[in-house]
């Protein structure tokens, strides 16, 4: 099989999996108790409960509204927020750049800080820095993230005051980014969730970095590599973090979904308005158009980054693009 | 040396050049400022006739005007206390006919007059069923608006009563006919003028920013008077806490309720905010369903009982939870009513705290623990129901297990059903419950308030509990009718009593509203039932404006 062909094979299924997704969340929503109406504290009237509740044809047979939605999916239509009163599409248009900024600022934390530990500790293992540093990841990453970030908005937001509390930006002097400034102070905004977020992940990032180093440090060609007298330096990063990439790449596809799941904490803590809070909020009020929608484009974000892990562990391994090319699944590789 | 020169170092020193780099705007007169309100919601629509929430409704304050509005007093009887807006006087042509006289200087935000074509098309609009909107019901009374002259509007009502100018003044914001009246009515609700609203407020709109902030600049040729702050953004933060968080870290000015006695705490000791209590327009109860949850046309197994009603409510130390849970920041209601009403007064007779009693009654009532349970049962059925309470709300949860503590002490076994809003709508709208803790607002008038939640004209609406009582009905029907205060409070207070010796609920508590508003902030002035509804009002003195007042954009 050609690459071509495997990454056609790849596709149908990565569209399969949205499919399912969707039409899973679509009538898992449906069948869920509560009723799509109003606000989320207040008990709406429920003679306008109802009238919501024609005009937007949720009194109609849930086969019959899945039809309707699928045929309006196809027209790129995602329906109408009766929550928000207004196209799905224009909400999400709306939120989905602040969760990629958030999720994209988080993951180069993430990457770059769990690397850099991981071989850190892989370099010193079972040394003192090394266990000091692994009960600090592993209380890091235990930590819930809510909490780890209610005490990053007490501490550096409300007391400190070197942070924002919360939101996008500065809403005096930038409700919309036009300047330079205005992009420091964007940001600025993101240092607190993005940590919170990244934190998180770096501390699971390095525990799997460092593992990964620890397994190829033991490989043969490492140990030729030293005999040979290469410089301690090119042996862990061009021999060691090269062949230790390859689980570094796949935990980029895993992370994916743990980002956007966070991003769902974080964002409405530090009232950051990004898909994430969008999609908690439609659920609270059973805004089915708009939970739909948030589930769709989440599923192909995550469907999308862990095909392109998988694109990148053919270029990183060439013996994948060989099993590859002999009818194995990259993915079970 | 801290910072070797590196491309990391010299990124950070920008951020931190740029950040330094304020921009210093150049307002310093008497009319700069930038007030930021940390809201917690954000409005679905600035469209007033459909937008229901209590958010919308602030902002709607600043944008559109009502053609008079009842003043700090709250009266809402006859027409004394009430404040010109839109219509500059108004006068009585017979018994049922209104005319007010609009105010020659009022303009739309895009420059027409606003006319009397405007009142009689918000009328009609408001009361169109396809509009859908929740104040219609309270305008039942007025049977037409019609325009005399461009400046002269004309309600007929329906009958006589002492609240006639009240609802024709208070529930309606006038609406720009010329700018409205193409688009269809049922389609209001989603209609693009409700994202960029135009009205004849002392406030323009400026901007939107979904899940972000609305921000208004004062219009300084509002008729009335210029506004005293240039600037309003309503900040939206999902969070109550980190709302609170950003008042008391100065990256907001006003969080207009602070809810919990350790938000007010952090706010008195906070140097740059002042706190200011204000009668809420809130009161919270613990409804019993009187109907079966099956079938609503039967009777419910424990609560169509008056007598199990009042000694379960004998059994509740409504004080002592409020001590537990409010400190200080509520009252027990003497009935369904916020402190907001002026029909509000302690004496009203209620069922007092009274375990021995509550024993008695029950015991009296074949409810004692045959097997030593600790739970009292008759017939081999325990005494025991389910609280259905919304998981929002900390303070409704708290009391929830207040109460399963003390109805435990008389041997009643509570279920505490915590669940998301959305699921407690649905079921206390369809009377699939045995008893919920609820929350009601009320508008200044007690007249549509409690006569749509405990009488049967509430039945499929907002009377959850189904509790019907002729001899309250008849009570209320002279209540409201009644020509003076004087006349109306001892009818109201018998209809109350009467209501409480029935039970139907267990009225909880009613909260004060205290807010938190920036210290430099003169003349705040916050109404119980709508605190923005005087923000124009609000000034910052020059010289005590800071950064973000000056700021232009």
């Amino acid at each position: 099989m050609t690459v071509a062909a495997w990454l056609l094979r790849r596709l149908v299924a990565s569209i399969a999996i949205i499919v399912a997704v969707v039409t899973f969340v679509f009538i898992l929503i449906h069948l869920a108790p509560g009723r799509p109406c109003g606000g989320r504290d207040e008990i709406v009237d429920p003679t306008i409960c109802e009238q919501v509740n024609r005009q937007m044809g949720f009194d109609r047979p849930i086969l019959e509204q899945y039809g309707l939605y699928l045929v309006a999916l196809a027209h790129g239509n995602l329906g109408y927020s009766f929550s928000l009163r207004r196209p799905v599409r224009d909400a999400i248009d709306d939120t989905l750049p602040f969760t990629l900024q958030l999720a994209g600022v988080a993951l180069v934390l993430d990457f770059l800080l769990g690397l850099a530990l991981g071989i850190y500790q892989a370099r010193r293992a079972n040394r003192l820095p090394d266990v000091i540093l692994g009960n600090v990841t592993l209380f890091v990453y235990s930590l819930p993230t809510f909490w780890l970030a209610l005490l990053l908005l007490l501490v550096f937001g409300e007391k400190l005051a070197w942070f924002p509390v919360g939101g996008p930006s500065d809403p005096v002097l930038c409700p919309v980014i036009d300047s330079a400034f205005c992009v420091a102070d964007r940001l600025w905004h993101l240092v607190l969730p993005a940590t919170t977020l990244g934190l998180v992940g770096a501390a699971g990032t390095a525990r799997f970095q460092r593992a990964a180093m620890l397994a190829v440090a033991s490989q043969d060609y490492i140990r030729t590599a030293r005999a040979k007298g290469v410089p301690e330096r090119r042996v862990v990063l061009h021999h060691q973090l090269r062949n230790a990439l390859l689980s570094f790449i796949t935990r980029f596809g895993l992370a994916l979904p743990f980002l956007l799941t966070g991003a769902v904490l974080i964002e409405t803590i530090f009232a950051w308005p990004g898909m994430g809070r969008l999609g908690f909020e439609a659920i609270l009020t059973r805004d089915y158009p708009l939970v739909t929608a948030t589930a769709l484009i989440a599923s192909t974000i995550v469907v999308a980054g862990n095909l392109v892990a998988d694109l990148l562990l053919g270029v990183a391994d060439p013996r994948l693009r060989v099993r590859a090319a002999e009818d194995l699944d990259i993915v079970t590789a | 040396m801290l910072l070797r020169p590196s491309l990391p170092s010299f990124v950070v020193i920008g951020v931190i050049t740029i950040i330094g780099c304020e921009r210093r705007g150049g307002c310093t007169g008497a009319n700069c400022g930038t007030l930021i309100n940390a809201a917690v919601a954000e409005p679905g629509t600035l469209l007033p006739p459909s937008s229901e929430d209590i958010v919308a409704n602030d902002i709607n304050e600043q944008l559109f005007l009502k053609l008079a509005d009842v003043g700090m007093s709250e009266n809402t009887l006859g027409d004394e206390d009430f404040q010109p807006l839109l219509a500059q006087k108004w006068e009585w042509d017979g018994p049922l006919t209104l005319v007010f006289h609009l105010d020659p200087r009022a303009r739309w935000h895009d420059g027409a007059p606003v006319t009397a074509a405007d009142v009689e098309f918000t009328f009609n609009a408001y009361t169109d069923s396809a509009v859908g909107s929740p104040f219609r019901p309270k305008l039942r009374r007025i049977a037409s608006v019609t325009q005399r002259d461009s400046l002269s509007a004309v309600f007929r009502f329906r009958e006589r009563y002492p609240e006639m100018f009240y609802d024709a003044v208070y529930h309606m914001r006038i609406l720009p006919a010329h700018l409205l009246r193409p688009v269809p009515r049922d389609q209001w609700r989603t209609a693009a003028f409700g994202r960029k609203p135009i009205g004849s407020g002392p406030y323009k709109f400026v901007s939107w920013q979904p899940a972000q902030a609305i921000e208004l600049v004062a219009d300084s040729t509002f008729f009335l008077g210029r506004p005293g702050v240039r600037r309003l953004i309503w900040r939206f933060t999902p969070n109550l806490q980190v709302a609170v968080q950003q008042v008391i870290a100065d990256q907001a000015d006003i969080r207009e309720q602070l809810v919990t006695p350790e938000n007010v705490e952090r706010a008195r000791a906070t140097p740059q905010l002042s706190v200011y209590t204000y009668r809420g327009n809130v009161y919270t109860y613990l409804t019993f369903n009187e109907r079966s949850q099956e079938d609503t046309t039967k009777a419910h197994p424990l609560f169509a009982d008056r007598e199990l009603r009042r000694a379960l409510s004998m059994a509740v130390d409504r004080a002592s939870l409020l001590k537990s849970a409010l400190d200080g920041l509520a009252k027990v209601p003497p009935g369904p009513m916020s402190a907001l009403l002026w029909i509000w007064d302690p004496d009203i007779r209620q069922l007092p705290y009274d375990t021995a009693q509550a024993d008695r009654r029950l015991n009296a009532l074949g409810w004692r623990d045959h097997d030593g349970d600790g739970v009292r049962d008759k017939n081999g059925q325990p005494l025991s129901f389910h609280i259905l309470v919304p998981t929002s709300s900390v303070l409704r949860r708290q009391y929830a297990r207040l109460l399963q503590e003390q109805f435990r002490a008389v041997g009643v076994r509570i279920e505490i059903d915590e669940l998301e809003p959305s699921v407690v709508n649905q079921r206390v709208a369809t009377g699939k419950f045995d008893a919920a803790i609820l929350s009601r607002s009320n508008d200044p008038s007690p007249s549509s308030g409690i006569a749509q939640t405990w009488t049967r004209a509430g039945f499929g609406g907002s009377n959850f509990g189904r509790y019907y009582s002729p001899e309250f009905e008849r009570v209320v029907d002279l209540a409201v009718t009644a020509a003076s205060r004087d006349k109306a409070k001892p009818l109201w207070r018998a209809a109350m009593e009467t209501l409480n010796a029935d039970a139907p609920a267990i009225f909880l508590y009613a909260l004060d509203n205290v807010a938190a508003v920036h210290k430099r902030v003169d003349n705040v002035q916050l109404r119980p039932d709508s605190w923005a509804a005087v923000l124009r009002t609000w000034r910052i003195p020059p010289d005590r404006l800071i950064d973000r007042d000056r700021v232009e954009r």
